[in-house]
């Protein structure tokens, strides 16, 4: 496995405390605390139903956070103010309106923000070996061409923290190893970054944490070195 | 026909007017109509219409009482009972996240029972005919500056925030990450919609409106290959249909509004069969 020497201090710091959050009176997360430093990749497992969705959208702020905090570089999520430094990549595109034909480049041009050069966007769509693609409509682009135009539409604006929730579900092998690949590079150059997924096939990533969800709201929260994988596989 | 059909569209005033009117309302109704397709919301523009009409009514029924409010011009009335149906979709949809388009039915219901109610009242029923189906031929030179007003400032809110309004429309969650705030985006993308529906129901009618705005995207998405191109077809199939269609209401005296929407229709029906024979030949040479 190649090895990168890791730079800090471009990503986001994140700090949970004893976050809990419930469906009516159905409690989904209890009492969940954990820190991520600029630059750490954290791996968020379970089988569906743990919480692991839910866990984002709080991340989001799409979920209200009422019990516990969660802070982004020391900001209370409540008063937060820079979701411009945040890059997402949803479950399957779900919330994208297909079918209206738009191209690469046009999707990309208008999900830029005034800092973001044509130049960074060339950038990115090369490294994620789709620069080819670039004036294709994106309705005739297969899951894996989309699933990394999506990836680089998370990343175009330089974002300090990259959430994707689970990312590879709808992509073959192939892609999969790519994309992960992808992932560690974009890791290197020292975004914090969120991984969401239900596999254990996570040997190319070069994870930091991982954080393991369990439908009784049970969940540990361990560093690399001490997730012993056999250990923590559901 | 068709020769004395271009001779009085320069020579006559009503026919330049509903001309200018027509091709001002081909970019407008497709440019406005694109966003409302991607939205999924095609069937807002009806929705919004319907609840014009109200504002039209209850103006014609205050004018019985010789109460005369927006400088004796029903439009005015129509163009805030539009902003407020769009407002009320925009309550109802945050009732009914998962099932948005009840939002419409339960608006579109309360525009068509208040419309009749106040027309009723109001006793002028007769006018109800021309706010169904439009008349393009018979607008005012006060009709034309209002819509070229209205063409200029969705035109200058286009140019300012036309990146914004694609990408949100495209996927709502993205609103945040480009530091917009969404609520707002649907407040200020509403009104938008309102003032263009209010515009186009004189010439359009109610029961029109929505196909002069979506029926050319339709067509486009058949041949554009980027929103560009399909934003650009879309515009010249709605001048088409306007061009034609006039042509047609001036020939055969039937309305305009119907004339233009079937048009567009019929456009749509040619792209549709083109496409499709041109998808059959291209899988057939790739089979060989």
């Amino acid at each position: 496995m190649i090895q990168y020497s890791k730079r800090h201090g471009d990503g986001m710091q994140i700090d949970i405390h004893n976050l809990s959050f419930a469906y009516g009176h159905k409690s989904v997360i209890n009492g969940l605390s954990l820190t991520l430093n600029s630059g750490d990749y954290l791996i968020v497992k379970g089988k569906n139903g743990s919480g692991k969705s839910t866990f984002i959208k709080c991340l989001l702020g799409i979920n209200p956070v009422k019990n516990g905090m969660i802070f982004f570089d020391h900001q209370d999520i409540n008063n937060f103010k820079d979701w411009t430094n945040f890059g997402y990549v949803s479950q399957k595109f779900e919330d994208f309106n297909y079918e209206f034909p738009i191209t690469v480049n046009e999707l990309l041009s208008v999900s830029s923000l005034k800092k973001t050069k044509q130049s960074d966007r060339l950038k990115l769509l090369d490294q994620m070996g789709i620069l080819d693609l670039i004036n294709q409509n994106i309705n005739n682009l297969s899951g894996g061409q989309l699933q990394r135009v999506f990836i680089v539409k998370a990343m175009i604006n330089s974002p300090k923290l990259l959430i994707l929730d689970e990312p590879t579900a709808s992509i073959d092998r192939l892609n999969t190893e790519f994309f992960y690949r992808a992932i560690n590079l974009l890791n290197q150059q020292g975004i914090t970054i969120i991984l969401i997924t239900h596999t254990d096939a996570f040997e190319e990533l070069l994870y930091s944490h991982v954080l393991t969800m369990k439908s009784d709201t049970t969940f540990t929260f361990l560093t690399k070195e001490k997730c012993d994988l056999s250990e923590v596989n559901l | 026909m068709f020769l004395s059909f271009f001779t009085d569209l320069f020579q006559q005033d009503f026919m330049l007017r509903a001309l200018t009117a027509g091709i001002l309302l081909g970019i407008l109704a497709p440019l406005i109509g694109s966003i409302v397709v991607i939205r999924r919301l095609s069937f807002i523009a009806d929705t919004l219409g319907h609840f014009s009409l109200v504002g039209i009514a209850v103006s014609l029924y205050l004018s019985t009482f010789g109460i005369s409010i927006f400088f004796e011009k029903p439009i005015y009335l129509g163009l805030l009972f539009s902003v407020i149906g769009g407002l009320l979709i925009e309550l109802f949809r945050r009732s009914y996240k998962n099932y948005k388009e009840i939002s419409m039915v339960i608006v579109i219901s309360l525009g068509a029972a208040l419309s009749a109610i106040f027309f009723s009242l109001s006793k002028k029923t007769g006018s109800l005919y021309n706010y169904l189906f439009g008349s393009i031929l018979t607008v005012t030179d006060y009709y034309v500056v209002l819509i070229l007003v209205t063409a200029i400032v969705v035109g200058i809110l286009f140019a300012l925030f036309g990146k914004q309004i694609i990408a949100v429309s495209f996927e709502e969650t993205n609103a945040k990450f480009l530091g917009v705030n969404v609520n707002i985006f649907q407040i200020i993308f509403m009104i938008m919609l309102s003032i263009v529906v209010s515009v186009l129901l004189e010439s359009a009618g109610v029961l029109l409106i929505s196909s002069m705005m979506i029926i050319p995207v339709a067509a486009g998405m058949k041949v554009g290959w980027s929103y560009k191109s399909t934003l650009i077809s879309s515009v010249i199939f709605s001048e088409l249909s306007v061009f034609f269609g006039l042509w047609m209401a001036y020939s055969l005296t039937i309305p305009s509004g119907a004339a233009i929407v079937s048009v567009n229709v019929i456009i749509l029906l040619i792209v549709a069969i083109i496409k499709r024979i041109s998808v059959k030949r291209q899988t057939a040479k790739q089979n060989k």
